[in-house]
């Protein structure tokens, strides 16, 4: 690589990384902490603690699977529930890969692109790349993601350390982190009415589906009539702004 | 605890149980994802639509976390919990979109409430 070439990507990339440390990536990492704790209770290795958040990258299907091992849930039953849990993944990952789309770009770095896809990353992305040049565009999502995900792996590792040490509500206050965090990061990003739709009914639908239907197939139910209503509610906006 | 399976037990169990129920589970979703979106148009109006069933996915995967509380959690009253949420959500609206603050607020609710109950 020509020392032009690697500066027009290590520049941005070190934005994004430096973007994402100031703070992003502290609070994905205190989120991640409870999984370190989980971890232990299961009597895993520290290793399988922090391989989890750099492999697996997603804190519910992290607290899912050490929480599931704890319950001594069948192996079948915690691959499935993770699978449906992560669903979210396949429509998130391919609403931001267009912004990220690039000439003549790999199958590789695409799917290290959709590696890296997890809520902050997703949610900060989709906020700040359409303000940063297309040329820019993946070296800064990556840098960001670096950042994340390098922290993270570190307070994974503090937070196996700290299990058993700390007491009984600071221990829950981690493991509450992942859905206020998930939550509050959500909300920060309502671009418009059809997000506020969107997170409403997902919120109040997966309780109700949950009862109804149960299965992991609850999830998706709530996730696509949810959508789909917010979807509806905000072309019907659009289209009666536009007449009027 | 949920026992290893006896023909693939040994000191690689855990590596190996994490690599087959946790992250292929949730890989295999950002793998389909790079197929389909070759196929979609950046301005498609499936993307909208694309987006907002992630954000109520998304939605839905927080209430569970919070409803079916795992470990230590379990053992926090819903409506500490409720109310937890409920606070963090507030402060990001009123205090110009500042997760880190809500995300502390929240976990002081949560955490105040845990002891104060306990």
């Amino acid at each position: 690589m020509t020392e032009v070439a690697s500066n027009h990507w290590l520049r941005p990339w070190g934005r994004g990384f430096r973007d994402a440390v100031m703070l992003p990536a502290w609070v994905v990492g205190l989120s991640l902490m409870g999984v370190g704790t989980l971890a232990r209770d299961v009597g895993y290795p520290v290793e399988v603690a922090v391989l989890s958040t750099i492999l697996v990258w997603a804190g519910p299907s992290q607290v899912l699977f050490f929480a599931s091992v704890a319950a001594g849930a069948a192996w079948s039953a915690i691959a499935l529930a993770i699978g449906f849990a992560s669903l979210r993944f396949l429509p998130m990952t391919v609403a931001l890969l267009p912004l990220l789309r690039r000439p003549g770009q790999s199958m590789a770095q695409q799917m290290l692109i959709a590696h890296c896809v997890a809520v902050t990353s997703w949610v900060e992305a989709l906020r700040r790349l359409p303000n940063i040049p297309s040329e820019q565009r993946v070296p800064y999502f990556f840098g960001f993601a670096n950042a994340l995900i390098v922290v993270s792996a570190f307070t994974t590792f503090v937070g196996f350390q700290l299990a058993g040490v700390v007491p009984a509500p600071v221990a829950a206050g981690l493991l509450c982190l992942t859905p206020i965090f998930f939550l509050s990061s959500m909300v920060a990003g309502i671009r418009g009415l059809g997000d506020t739709i969107a997170i409403s009914l997902g919120l109040a639908l997966a309780p109700l589906a949950g009862w109804a239907i149960g299965g992991g197939f609850d999830l998706i139910a709530s996730g696509l009539v949810g959508g789909s209503v917010a979807f509806l509610v905000q072309r019907w906006r659009m289209t009666r702004g536009s007449a009027g | 605890m949920t026992q290893p399976i006896a023909f693939l037990d040994g000191p690689w169990w855990p590596y190996l149980a994490l690599v087959l129920f946790a992250v292929l589970p949730t890989e295999i979703w950002r793998w389909l994802a790079v197929v389909f979106a070759r196929r979609l148009d950046e301005n498609s109006p499936w993307l909208e639509w694309v987006r907002l069933v992630a954000m109520a996915l998304l939605a839905g995967v927080v209430a569970k976390l919070v409803l079916a509380a795992p470990g230590a959690l379990a053992a926090v009253p819903l409506t500490v919990r409720l109310a937890a949420l409920a606070v963090a959500v507030a402060v990001v609206l009123a205090f110009r979109r500042k997760v880190m603050l809500a995300v502390l607020a929240g976990e002081a609710v949560l955490i105040g409430g845990a002891v104060w109950l306990s």
